[in-house]
């Protein structure tokens, strides 16, 4: 909690700041060029996928890929939102709203899932066995997980996943843009209504988080299983909205939004918890890479015999090092925390690793000796970013990038980090 | 510590000054005095407060201590001797093969890599921070004023040494009363206190230090040099086993035996030896003179011979059966008189001796010679009378039984 | 020395300014003449108790640990239980000293120091199990690499190898954050002292603290630091626990959920440990006005959360169980909850999981008395978990002709009964000669301590 302080010398008279806090026409122009560049890069993706004559296989790969990592940072915001209300967060206020806008593209991002999810709901996927049960009855290590892994139930459950993220971000965003008209004692109960709801949401949403990862990631291979495989996506999400929260904050003040209400101090915050959960997730890795090595079960190993032949070795090898030993030193020192363009770089590089991760959870189902990096893998990587980035933007752009009005504002201005 | 100070007083010169101290109420006091201290260019100074004050650090000019850097360097320090041990022990020193996993096994040594990593760092952050800040630090001047013992409890205090360059008794006392303090006092020199240690004390500490050594010296002797008597064991654990052995006695059955023997008229399960020649040696009422339809009369039953008689039978006998093996010239040399020396098999009369009966001798013993039939499989005591005939054979053997061609290179 | 009728810490405490406040609230505990009378009669019932541990240990040491249950299939038994929910009592300190203070909770400092004094209690208590589960508890160094005349090492792929380092160095670690804590406190008690005893003693373990701003300045770094090392470090011990039985190939132990459940469920445990001693401890020595309802209500909150994670992990292990379509697996799951332990599972559900879901009614986790109940729930919710994971899955594993059932023997009940003994011994010597409350953290924080002037 941050020290106590009698307003702040950016506090002006009407609650608000004398920050810039609209995107208006900057985000109109982000919006329609972000929506040109991912319908141009997810155009080039789809030539290049049909060209493939693989029965979009290869595009949907890495179409998969480039979805589920926005989907760290588009589920991670919906984390982040929740979690900042249930611990009643001062330092994060002033970064709250930016949360909010991106987690309540959880509409958009449902949308942009339909690539992978259509053809799997239509029984039709070329990566997903399970959505055609005959795959599925005539193997006898499969038959059992029918009930769970079949099109129909899948439907229900993804319905469940992004209908949930969808309501619970817009009651957020609803709340939190309500509070901005409210004064006083008004805006201090929709702290504690915001608050409310977001214990018991955290606990669905947990749920939801978990099973998503496992159905869209785990099922690759419907052999393979793992129980922390949820906590382990859980780990990338935090990892993602993090640093997308510094780099977005970055971007925004460059624009000359929010450049006195968000400091070093917040940056280092954001830093601190990019610095935290590098540590996690590669506690959380190792955790489920010792753990089957060590007993060495057979239908454990296999998948990371996969992810140590050949030249996904070296992948695996990069994640180790590029994901958690380097970026460690790199994100160790205070100063660079606090220094921005230190800081936006591991940011990015966080970010690009979080990308590989996911590479290196999806690609080797393609059943290819060798990492198979093509054009492909960035153009969908472009496209499916942009859109998001254009579904953000869009909403976005009216609204106030900061909570005005929140009792605890002041605090969060003032707020000093050590 | 007052009345010692009077008591010293009395009898020299008052001590010199070692500097001027000030009293505060409240933290923000100390703050605005210690910007005041800070700005007039005093450099030799210090404030003390009861917890760590927020902003005093900037208020005073205090540089970032280097610590984090003594931690980072035990840190790796650490890590690396983790890495050492773990290799060193598992995989090089006393190479074992635990669960299937190579020797060294990188993903099951990461756990203790990591606690030696922190182990060390911790422990080298509290000694750093013991000795950046001097600590322990038994005595100080300003023991001598009581209103300082409040500096744990509620009052804060700014002292300005008398080594400071700007140090002036009229000038400072002025500069401190511009911050408005409580309360403004000098701090005299403490003669009190002696400046070394007692000399007792001295050689007590050295006297321990040495001594502390013997033990470490007696362990390293212990293990360099060589001793004729068993070592030391305290607790006789394996010692003494409450176990019944066989052969001994045990009260508890009507024959008096602890070793059960086989119900009469019973056999156990694959214990059903009756062929006599095979497992007796027998053939009828004398020694078999042939080797049983078991053996295999071939290279790899020889190579088996050569390899049982080298492990169970040389230490005895010897390389080539003469009977001086390492047991019995060790035995020989200490001269005591109960030793019964090995037979030279190789003498004409084991020569003669049937094969069934070499087999006999080696499953059931003679004279001070133990039975192996335990030790040794069946077929391997067969393989170890095949090799003994060989050796028989070529401790008689004349140069007209090897082959022409090895019959040239003799010459 | 007379014992008091009425308790002598009731009465507001003396001082004109909230400093002198705060100190005299705790230092009269260490300072009275008088404890209350309630802490003579739990200190009585302590040693009983403690006479009884060892009592038990003697008794085991003297006639092997076939004294205990321990018995194949269930070769674990009581006291690898144990020595799990002690090691995971001894969570709840290290987190709340160094995780909430790097998560900047300042209401950690009201309570910290003895979180941190139970969790080396507790870690003393769990290093006691293995100690004597080894059998030969007076051969302790063959599990350290020290030379010696077997010419052998210890075997570092084992993870109870990695037991043993992992316990020491959290052991070592949270002692020098505990005494690291202690230092301007101990210079408190130094300079209040009235006897020489007192001053010398206070004084040795005080090291000169004059508290002096360049000090202050080094020390609060290294305090950061360590806090730093002690997060990960929290984490990498019930980790390691957790290791002993997941990289086995038994069901129900080999899952990769099991690090970060254990280490949720050792943070549940150890909360709930806390509020089990902070209810009692603010009541008796009169620290309602440092450990107010609103640290207890936080306490609850954390308590509540962690329960969930844990209720996660159960649902997880029982999904993918059934999901791996691993049939010894799915058979251990449902062996668990409606086999001959049954009565053991549906404790440590209804505990860890039901239980402190009252903790949703404010009035609930507000209330003294009910927090101390809810627990004491958990406590006993917490243990029979890691009854349940050990003796469920060794005594019906892959072959039913090598199935058993533990019983434990009255030795075992009377060294887990002993082992409170022992903890609640050294706690209440904590609480009578050590300052039970980190004086100069909760000045800092306090409103006077906050004021800035003209900052």
């Amino acid at each position: 909690m941050a020290k106590v302080s009698n307003g702040s010398s950016s506090s002006s008279g009407d609650g608000g700041t004398s920050d810039n806090i609209r995107l208006a026409e900057v985000g109109q122009s982000l919006f329609l060029k972000a929506l040109v560049v991912g319908v141009v890069a997810l155009g080039v993706s789809a030539f290049l996928g049909s060209s493939e004559n693989d029965n979009w296989n290869r595009f949907s790969h890495s179409y998969l890929v480039a979805f589920v990592w926005v989907m760290t940072i588009g589920a991670g915001a919906v984390w982040w939102i929740t979690i900042q209300n249930i611990v009643n967060s001062h330092w994060s206020l002033v970064i709250r709203r930016i949360g909010e806008l991106i987690a309540s593209n959880a509409p958009v991002l449902a949308v942009l899932a339909f690539p992978v999810v259509i053809p799997l709901i239509l029984g039709k996927s070329p990566m997903y066995i399970w959505s055609d049960v005959n795959n599925m009855l005539g193997r006898e290590e499969l038959k059992h997980k029918i009930p769970y892994l079949n099109p129909h139930f899948f439907a229900i459950r993804f319905v469940v996943y992004f209908g949930y993220w969808t309501l619970l971000s817009y009651f957020f965003l609803n709340r939190s843009l309500g509070q901005d008209k409210q004064q006083g004692n008004d805006a201090a109960k929709t702290v504690v209504t915001m608050r409310r709801v977001a214990g018991p949401a955290m606990i669905v949403f947990a749920l939801t988080l978990t099973f998503c990862a496992i159905d869209l990631i785990m099922t690759l291979d419907p052999r393979w299983f793992s129980t922390i495989f949820g906590v382990y996506y859980f780990a990338s999400c935090v990892m993602a909205i993090n640093s997308s929260l510094a780099l977005t904050l970055m971007w925004l003040q460059s624009k000359g939004r929010l450049t006195s209400s968000v400091t070093v101090h917040h940056f280092h915050d954001l830093g601190k918890m990019v610095f935290a959960f590098t540590v996690f997730w590669a506690y959380i890795g190792f955790s489920q890479f010792m753990l089957l090595w060590y007993a060495n079960i057979p239908e454990e190993t296999l998948w990371f015999k996969e992810r140590f032949a050949n030249s996904w070795g070296t992948l695996s090898w990069t994640l180790l090092f590029g994901h958690f030993v380097i970026p460690f030193f790199g994100l160790l020192s205070r100063w660079v925390k606090r220094n921005r363009k230190a800081l936006a770089f591991w940011c990015i590089w966080q970010l690009v690793m979080i990308y590989l991760d996911m590479y290196w959870l999806v690609m080797p189902t393609l059943g290819v000796d060798q990492v198979p990096f093509q054009l492909i893998d960035l153009t969908c990587w472009v496209g499916v970013l942009s859109l998001f980035i254009a579904g953000v933007a869009w909403r976005a752009k009216g609204l106030n990038l900061l909570a005005t009005n929140d009792p605890r504002l002041p605090k969060s201005l003032a707020f000093e980090n050590i | 510590m007052s009345d010692e100070h009077k008591k010293h007083s009395v009898k020299s010169s008052p001590p010199p000054v070692h500097g001027l101290l000030a009293e505060y109420d409240t933290p923000p006091q100390i703050l605005h005095a210690a910007k005041q201290i800070r700005a007039a260019g005093i450099t030799k100074w210090d404030t003390y407060t009861p917890f760590a004050v927020h902003g005093i650090d900037d208020a005073m000019g205090i540089k970032m201590t280097i610590l984090p850097w003594f931690t980072l360097g035990a840190g790796l320090t650490g890590l690396a001797s983790a890495i050492l041990l773990q290799w060193w022990t598992n995989a090089h020193d006393y190479a074992w093969i635990i669960s299937g996993k190579p020797f060294w096994s990188i993903p099951a040594n990461v756990p203790i890599m990591f606690e030696l990593t922190v182990l060390l760092s911790a422990i080298t952050t509290l000694v750093g921070m013991l000795i950046l800040n001097n600590l322990p630090e038994p005595s100080h001047p300003l023991d001598q004023v009581r209103r300082f013992a409040r500096v744990t409890d509620d009052k804060f205090f700014l002292l300005i040494r008398a080594s400071d360059p700007k140090f002036d008794d009229v000038e400072t006392r002025a500069l401190l009363a511009t911050t408005h303090p409580v309360a403004v006092e000098a701090v005299l020199e403490d003669r009190v206190t002696p400046e070394r240690m007692p000399t007792g004390l001295v050689y007590g500490l050295i006297i321990f230090a040495v001594a502390s050594v013997v033990p470490f010296a007696l362990a390293a002797k212990a293990r360099y040099t060589k001793s004729s008597s068993p070592r030391i064991h305290l607790i006789q654990d394996m010692d003494s086993q409450p176990k019944y052995k066989a052969q001994r006695e045990n009260s508890f059955f009507a024959d008096g035996r602890a070793a059960r023997p086989a119900i009469e008229g019973t056999v156990a399960a694959g214990d059903a030896r009756d062929d006599d020649h095979f497992y007796q040696g027998k053939d009828g009422p004398g020694w078999a003179r042939t080797f049983p339809s078991e053996v295999a009369l071939n290279e790899a039953t020889m190579d088996r011979g050569r390899q049982r008689f080298g492990i169970y039978c040389t230490p005895c006998h010897g390389q080539i059966g003469q009977g001086d093996g390492m047991v019995s010239r060790r035995a020989e040399s200490l001269q005591q008189g109960t030793w019964v020396a090995p037979t030279n098999m190789t003498l004409e009369y084991v020569r003669q001796q049937p094969v069934g009966q070499l087999f006999g001798t080696i499953s059931n013993g003679i004279r001070s010679m133990p039975a192996y039939a335990p030790q040794i499989k069946t077929e391997d005591r067969w393989a170890i009378v095949m090799y003994v005939r060989a050796l028989q054979r070529s401790r008689s053997g004349s140069v007209g039984d090897l082959p022409p061609d090895a019959r040239a290179s003799l010459k | 020395m007379a014992i008091s009728d009425v308790n002598p810490f009731e009465a507001p405490p003396a001082g004109d300014n909230m400093f002198a406040r705060i100190t005299d609230n705790v230092t009269r505990i260490a300072e009275t003449a008088t404890p209350p009378r309630a802490w003579y009669i739990a200190f009585g019932f302590a040693q009983l108790l403690l006479l009884m541990f060892l009592g038990s240990l003697g008794y085991v040491i003297w006639n092997g640990i076939g004294a205990w249950g321990n018995m194949m299939p269930v070769a674990w038994g009581f006291p690898i239980v144990n020595f799990v929910f002690w090691i995971g009592i001894g969570h709840a300190g290290t987190l709340i000293s160094a995780v909430l203070f790097l998560f900047r909770q300042n209401w950690r400092t009201a309570i910290n120091r003895f979180a941190e004094a139970m969790t080396i209690f507790a870690v003393v208590c769990a290093g006691i199990f293995p100690g004597m589960h080894i059998g030969r508890p007076w051969l302790p160094y063959y599990m350290f690499p020290i030379p010696n005349q077997m010419d052998m090492w210890p075997q570092f792929r084992s993870p109870l190898e990695w037991d043993v380092f992992a316990v020491s160095t959290y052991a070592t670690v949270s002692i020098l954050f505990w005494y690291m804590g202690m230092i301007p406190d101990f210079a408190t008690f130094r300079d209040r002292a009235t006897t020489t005893v007192r001053r010398v003693a206070y004084g040795i373990v005080a090291m000169g603290w004059r508290g002096s701003s360049r000090q202050w300045h080094v020390y609060e770094r290294a305090y950061l630091i360590l806090a730093a090392l002690a997060t990960p470090l929290v984490l990498s011990v019930h980790s390691v626990v957790s290791f002993d039985f997941a990289t086995a190939q038994l069901p129900g132990w080999h899952t990769t959920i099991f690090p970060p459940y254990f280490v949720a469920g050792a943070i549940f445990g150890g909360f709930a440990m806390v509020v089990t001693l902070a209810v009692p401890a603010r009541q008796f020595f009169g620290l309602k006005r440092i450990i107010t309802i609103r640290h207890l209500e936080l306490m609850n909150k954390v308590i509540m959360a962690t329960g969930l994670i844990v209720g996660y992990a159960y649902g997880m292990e029982f999904f993918v169980a059934w999901y791996s379509g691993n049939k010894y697996e799915v058979f251990t799951f449902v062996n668990r909850a409606f086999g001959p332990y049954g009565w053991a599972y549906w404790t440590m559900i209804s505990c860890n999981v039901l239980f402190p879901q009252l903790h949703w009614f404010p009035q609930v986790r507000r209330n003294p008395w009910a927090t101390l109940i809810i627990g004491l729930i958990v406590n006993v919710g917490m243990w029979f978990e890691r009854f349940v994971i050990i003796c469920t899955s060794l005594s019906r594993d892959f072959l039913p002709s090598s199935w058993g059932y533990f019983v434990p023997t009255p030795v075992d009940l009377m060294t887990l009964g002993g082992s409170f003994g022992l903890f609640f011994t050294l706690f209440l010597l904590f609480c009578r000669y050590l300052p039970m409350v980190a004086m100069s953290e909760v000045k800092a924080f306090s409103p006077a301590g906050l004021a800035h002037g003209d900052h």
